[in-house]
């Protein structure tokens, strides 16, 4: 609970990499937006047995990867702290799903545990498709094109101003924070018969705090519903980036590999 | 309780974020046209960030992870009206899962109706005002939140076992399912009831006219809102139901499939008890029938397709990642290069 400020850090540090510079950060919103939609449709729509098929999809998270320089760490933690429920129906698969699906070195290899590989794996996929599409797509981007694509202008407004409110109320909660262990030295942490009346002082110091905001947004002359971003045409690398990523990834959907795996291994 | 992309099907998801989206476009409709719409919307933003922050310091419930979802679903209704609140919490849920990964971006749908749509398009106006209705004091506070809380985890916990049963990836049968989530979820409903009330009525302890003015304002006026909304959510459950039924009937491994694997009949007249007593004989039997060696006559595939399955698998990941690892090196040569 101390380390609020960190946590700040740490919820902007996937921001910070999409100012970055490559090719894959110059692409049109669109284009990548599209290309990790029909990703996790490709990826979902799977069996739950296919391990193998989906094996190739590898190449989509590592190549970007590589291509715009974003480094596996901050992925890969985040990845870790979805996985809990996705184990807890994987191993219910291992339980009740016992019948053998073929034999390694003389162990049983059961139908549920290569399904509890393929849910790990697909979510990993997933998880790592939405996360590279942040870390190369700076968010006004993102907004702009969601504005562009006719999602309700006060709603995407109100989704900019709450990501960087976020911020803003972690400060205030560690401030209170500071304050009220000062306060109260013998105890380790935030007694729970004082949470009520933190979080609704936090709650109103925060609502106090918004109007303000509004307040001086509304003085400079910010009007929500006029601010739309310049419209962007779709290059030719664009397209470029749409076909070298969609195409493959539909050619899979449709070539069975395991035929591929046999004749080349 | 955010599902993730791993264990949905497609149609599931696609279903649940076309029901999810005509919410929010109508909830933000509705908002708009709200004569304080725009003025709200900081206001909106600042306790939608709230919601994200009081998870992020640790205001969860020990040891479940719960976030607090429908509980804060019950606070955003509370102090802004039903439709600002859904859009807060669909956008708090967006956040979370394009920047923390916690929710698929496909399972958006599911975990916006869930989380958003349930707690405030049905149990807020259904429940949570009517018991406030006769005119707000810290009791009826406490009572609305803490049943409201309750009832919108209950229901939210439920969409998560048919949403996941639907789309056929997990095993689980759909007694043991139900009986895991719903006796968790009342725990943490009860605890999230508890302190959710407290900040309420702290809330309404030092600011009573935010919690007033926003009960006041949206159904009293006409009546007309709560009357869409009910239509509104009616056509959602039944496009929702008709196409959920579709796919469970055209996919032997979905939901059909669990109830008749659970309780030996495809019908859903079960009564809980026998549910529980045959889920739990099929539990207690699965272990022998089931296991079988490959020799059973079943479609397995032969041993050597499948080691050149896992070979060809095993050199896939090898190729990708000799391929990421040149990239990369490429790239710092460049950038080396230029540093010269």
């Amino acid at each position: 609970m101390a380390d609020i400020r960190s946590k700040i850090a740490d919820i902007y540090s996937l921001e910070q990499l999409s100012l970055k510079k490559s090719w894959v950060h110059d692409r049109h919103p669109l284009v990548k937006l599209a290309s990790t939609f029909l990703f996790i449709i490709l990826v979902v729509s799977f069996d739950r047995y296919e391990l193998a098929r989906l094996a190739p999809f590898i190449f989509y998270p590592v190549i970007l990867m590589a291509l715009s320089e974003t480094p596996w760490p901050i992925v890969l933690k985040r990845f870790a702290l979805t996985l809990p429920f996705c184990l807890f129906a994987g191993i219910s698969n291992v339980i009740f799903e016992r019948k053998t699906a073929f034999i390694l070195m003389g162990l049983n290899i059961s139908v549920g545990v290569v399904s509890l590989f393929s849910i790990v794996f697909r979510a990993f996929l997933c998880v790592t498709a939405v996360l590279l599409l942040i870390a190369v797509t700076p968010m006004s981007r993102i907004t702009a094109q969601l504005r562009r694509l006719h999602l309700p202008d006060i709603f995407v407004t109100l989704f900019e101003m709450l990501y960087r409110y976020i911020a803003v109320l972690l400060g205030e909660a560690s401030t209170m924070y500071t304050a009220y262990m000062l306060r109260s030295t013998e105890f380790k942490g935030l007694q729970m018969r004082h949470m009520g009346s933190f979080a609704g002082q936090l709650l109103i110091r925060s609502y106090d705090r918004a109007e303000r905001v509004y307040n001086a947004m509304k003085c400079r002359g910010y009007d929500s519903f006029a601010a739309r971003g310049k419209k962007k045409r779709l290059s030719a690398a664009d397209y470029l980036y749409l076909a070298a990523t969609c195409l493959p990834l539909i050619a899979l959907r449709i070539i069975d590999v395991r035929a591929a795996y046999s004749i080349v291994f | 309780m955010h599902m993730a992309d791993a264990l949905l099907s497609p149609a599931v998801g696609g279903v649940m974020c076309a029901a999810s989206a005509a919410a929010v476009v109508y909830s933000a409709a509705k908002t708009k046209k709200d004569e304080l719409g725009e003025k709200k919307l900081p206001l909106m933003a600042v306790t939608g960030a709230f919601v994200f922050a009081a998870q992020m310091i640790n205001f969860t419930i020990p040891g479940t992870g719960s976030s607090g979802h429908i509980g804060g679903g019950i606070l955003l209704c509370a102090m802004l009206g039903a439709h600002p609140a859904l859009l807060s919490l669909a956008a708090v849920l967006i956040i979370q899962c394009l920047f923390f990964a916690d929710g698929g971006l496909l399972a958006l749908g599911c975990n916006i109706f869930n989380m958003g749509v349930i707690p405030c398009l049905l149990v807020y106006p259904l429940i949570f005002k009517p018991i406030v209705k006769k005119g707000l004091n810290y009791r009826r506070i406490t009572i609305a939140t803490i049943v409201s809380v309750v009832i919108g985890l209950q229901l939210g916990a439920f969409g998560v076992v048919l949403e996941t049963l639907a789309s056929g990836i997990t095993e689980l049968p759909f007694g043991t399912f139900v009986a895991l989530m719903q006796p968790i979820h009342l725990a943490i409903g009860l605890v999230e009831g508890v302190v959710m009330s407290a900040i309420l009525c702290f809330v309404y302890k030092m600011r009573p006219e935010i919690l007033e003015s926003s009960l006041a304002s949206a159904p009293i006026k006409s009546g007309v809102s709560v009357k869409k909304t009910v239509i509104v959510l009616a056509a959602a459950t039944l496009i929702v139901g008709g196409a959920l039924s579709l796919i469970a009937s055209s996919n032997p491994d979905g939901l059909e499939w669990a109830m008749e694997k659970t309780a030996g009949t495809a019908e859903l007249e079960a009564s809980g008890g026998v549910f529980d007593r045959a889920a739990a004989i099929q539990g207690s039997t699965a272990f022998l029938p089931d296991y079988s060696f490959s020799n059973s006559g079943e479609e397995s595939s032969p041993v050597g397709t499948t080691v050149s399955g896992i070979v060809g698998g095993v050199m896939t990941f090898a190729l990708a990642g000799i391929a990421g690892f040149l990239i990369s090196l490429s790239k710092k040569k460049k950038r080396d290069k230029k540093a010269q």
